[in-house]
């Protein structure tokens, strides 16, 4: 579409037609506009050619015209032949003007008609053209606020319009998406935060409306009430994280994967020490990758953090990071209790928890792997796992390979 | 009256616990669905507060099990309780055999009042006010009256009372005593049951009302609709 309306229109054509509210109105009237310059410049010309040829070639003067003045049909020979052709000469030039005069009429006349046909058509052709522009607008007039379910669904043959119609669907399409999953997740979410609510606000009510309670009973409730509030922040963080990771940020800059494992396994150095796990890690030099390193960092300390809880004291949890020609891939490794098959398929869904009560106990929000796929998916990669139940397993996370040209 | 409480927050079940007994009921908990049903399969339950979302065997399924398998021939009512709150979800919920439905997180106040109001509905009345004889007793306030003279009941005396005024007339043996109002911690030898009787004559017998509970022998208790007995 390299050709813009300005090219195609005059500037001055612009400048006239502009004015005028719609485009249906502006299209007749430029085709009529067109068509009567066109026919006023073809009309003009063949009256000015007729004009020409009859004022210098008059009939009289041509040669075999005078034995057409000596036929006895044209009545009497006394007329001597310069007579007769200056006679002719004059009757000839009456007739010519005539003609001409009538030539002028006509073409003036039949130029009108044609002007206001010719707008009329153009209107009815350009009402043709442009209905479709209509239906599309008043279906995005009806879509109001987050009620999305209506489509164009325009149909007839794949031309332009069709294709505007069809992408304008598309574009529904994801949006409408979007927002039911965005109405999902608010309330799964809220679904979430209202068991601990329930807990804090029971729990309050029974000591408050107990004319018994002691101090004992205040300090036991104030005890659940900690537990409840320490798990909807944590909650809160979780949810804020996964909302802020939900789309996904444009990154440029290529940085070397290797470090940020290295600092990230460091920094669980500790909590696997006192948990009395083994936390190694092997690497290959120089994984390059386009990342926003916090959040690379973010997604392995989910991983790292998942495999600590479910190992067993004296086991090991094995951190690997390597790449083949295309991509680049950190693996954690447990030897943990494992992953039933039936489970499998969901662990990297929000709010799946392997044992719903402990997680609860300790304020996990459910958060964690669905993070670390949705980080991955943000790189233009991905998050899988294996396992196998008694043995352990491997999460990893694949990201595409920055080969710097 | 004895009530199951079903979810799998130990806090909120065992803050559940404490104001349902306080409201005298006998209450046992659960934590899942499985123990649910193992301890629905042999304690005829007057009412199941259940969780819809559980680990394992979920609220729904358990429902649609205790209506399907009544133990003693009883049915208990099943009050739900959950954080999903869309149409959809209750009427599921509902459909697969709950009497009511409660959001989380409820009012506790709300909660007895609803338990109320489901256990009445199997006594056969419709309000909150029990009355046997000269004896009145309000469940909502928790006041219990003997021909105008004010009862000073502990929990259990209370809630004693109560199963009794809800079958007047009606011989009540110990082990049913043991199943409705006493809970899941009680010893099945014990003295508890004479004992709390016996402290519940006693205070009906301070205020003019001797005779109201009788003893039939070899087979339980029996409350007098008055007159005769008295």
């Amino acid at each position: 579409m390299k050709t813009g309306p300005d090219e195609v229109h005059p500037s001055f054509l612009r400048n006239i037609l502009l004015p005028a509210a719609s485009i249906r109105f502006r299209l007749a009237l430029l085709h009529s506009i067109l068509l009567f310059g066109i026919a006023a410049v073809a009309i003009g010309a063949i009256y000015q050619n007729v004009s020409r040829v009859l004022d210098d070639e008059p009939m009289s003067r041509r040669a075999d015209f005078t034995e057409l003045v000596d036929t006895p049909i044209l009545g009497s020979s006394s007329t001597t032949q310069e007579d007769a052709a200056g006679g002719l000469q004059v009757f000839e030039e009456a007739v010519n003007s005539r003609a001409l005069r009538q030539l002028r009429t006509y073409s003036v006349v039949a130029l009108a008609v044609l002007f206001f046909a010719s707008l009329v058509i153009g209107w009815y052709v350009s009402g043709l053209v442009v209905r479709p522009i209509g239906r599309i607008t008043a279906v995005a007039r009806r879509i109001q606020g987050t009620d999305l379910s209506r489509r164009i669904g325009l149909g007839g043959p794949p031309d332009e319009f069709r294709e505007l119609a069809d992408t304008f669907d598309d574009m529904l399409d994801r949006l409408d998406a979007a927002f039911e999953m965005q109405r999902r997740f608010i309330q799964e979410a809220s679904h979430e935060l209202r068991n601990p609510l329930a807990v804090l606000r029971t729990n309050l009510d029974v000591v408050m409306d107990d004319p018994g309670s002691g101090p004992d009973d205040f300090r036991a409730a104030s005890e659940v009430a900690l537990r409840a509030t320490s798990r909807m922040s944590s909650m809160v963080d979780d949810l804020l994280l996964y909302a802020h990771h939900e789309r996904p940020d444009i990154h440029h800059d290529p940085i070397d994967l290797a470090s940020v494992v290295t600092e990230t396994v460091a920094d669980f150095a500790a909590a696997a020490g006192s948990a009395g796990v083994q936390l190694r890690a092997e690497m290959a030099e120089r994984l390059a990758v386009v990342g926003d390193p916090a959040a690379l960092r973010r997604g392995l300390a989910n991983l790292l953090s998942n495999s600590i809880r479910v190992s067993d004291p004296d086991s090991s949890v094995l951190v690997t990071a390597g790449h083949d020609n295309e991509k680049v891939w950190i693996s954690v490794r447990d030897e943990g209790p494992g992953i039933d098959p039936d489970d499998i398929d969901r662990v990297f869904q929000r709010f799946w928890r392997g044992d719903l009560s402990s997680a609860r106990e300790h304020g996990r929000s459910g958060l964690g792997l669905a993070i670390v796929r949705q980080i991955a998916e943000g790189h233009g990669g991905q998050a899988t796992v294996r396992s196998t139940v008694g043995v352990g397993s491997t999460f990893t996370i694949w990201l595409p390979r920055y080969v710097d040209r | 009256m004895r009530i199951l409480v079903v979810d799998d927050e130990a806090d909120l079940v065992e803050a559940l616990a404490r104001g349902l007994r306080r409201e005298g009921y006998a209450v046992d908990a659960a934590a899942d669905g499985d123990e649910a049903l193992d301890k629905a399969s042999f304690t005829p339950y007057d009412l199941v507060c259940l969780d819809l979302t559980m680990p394992g065997i979920d609220g729904l399924e358990v429902c649609e099990h205790l209506r399907a398998n009544p133990v003693d021939g009883v049915v208990p009512r099943i009050l739900m309780l959950t954080a999903r709150d869309t149409v959809g979800d209750r009427i599921r919920g509902l459909d697969a055999g709950a009497d009511d439905y409660l959001v989380k997180p409820f009012s506790f106040d709300e909660l007895s009042a609803r338990i109320r109001s489901l256990l009445r509905r199997d006594a056969g009345r419709s309000g909150a006010v029990l009355e046997v004889g000269g004896l009145v007793l309000d469940t909502a306030r928790h006041h219990a009256t003997c021909d105008g003279a004010t009862l000073d009941l502990t929990p259990k005396e209370f809630a004693l009372l109560r199963y009794f005024m809800s079958r007047p007339e009606l011989v009540v043996s110990q082990e049913e005593l043991l199943e409705h109002v006493w809970d899941e911690h009680v010893d099945p030898f014990t003295q508890t049951v004479r004992v709390t009787v016996g402290t519940l004559r006693k205070k009906l017998v301070a205020v003019g009302g001797a005779g109201a509970i009788e003893t039939v022998v070899g087979r339980g208790y029996r409350l007098g609709t008055g007159g005769e007995a008295r």
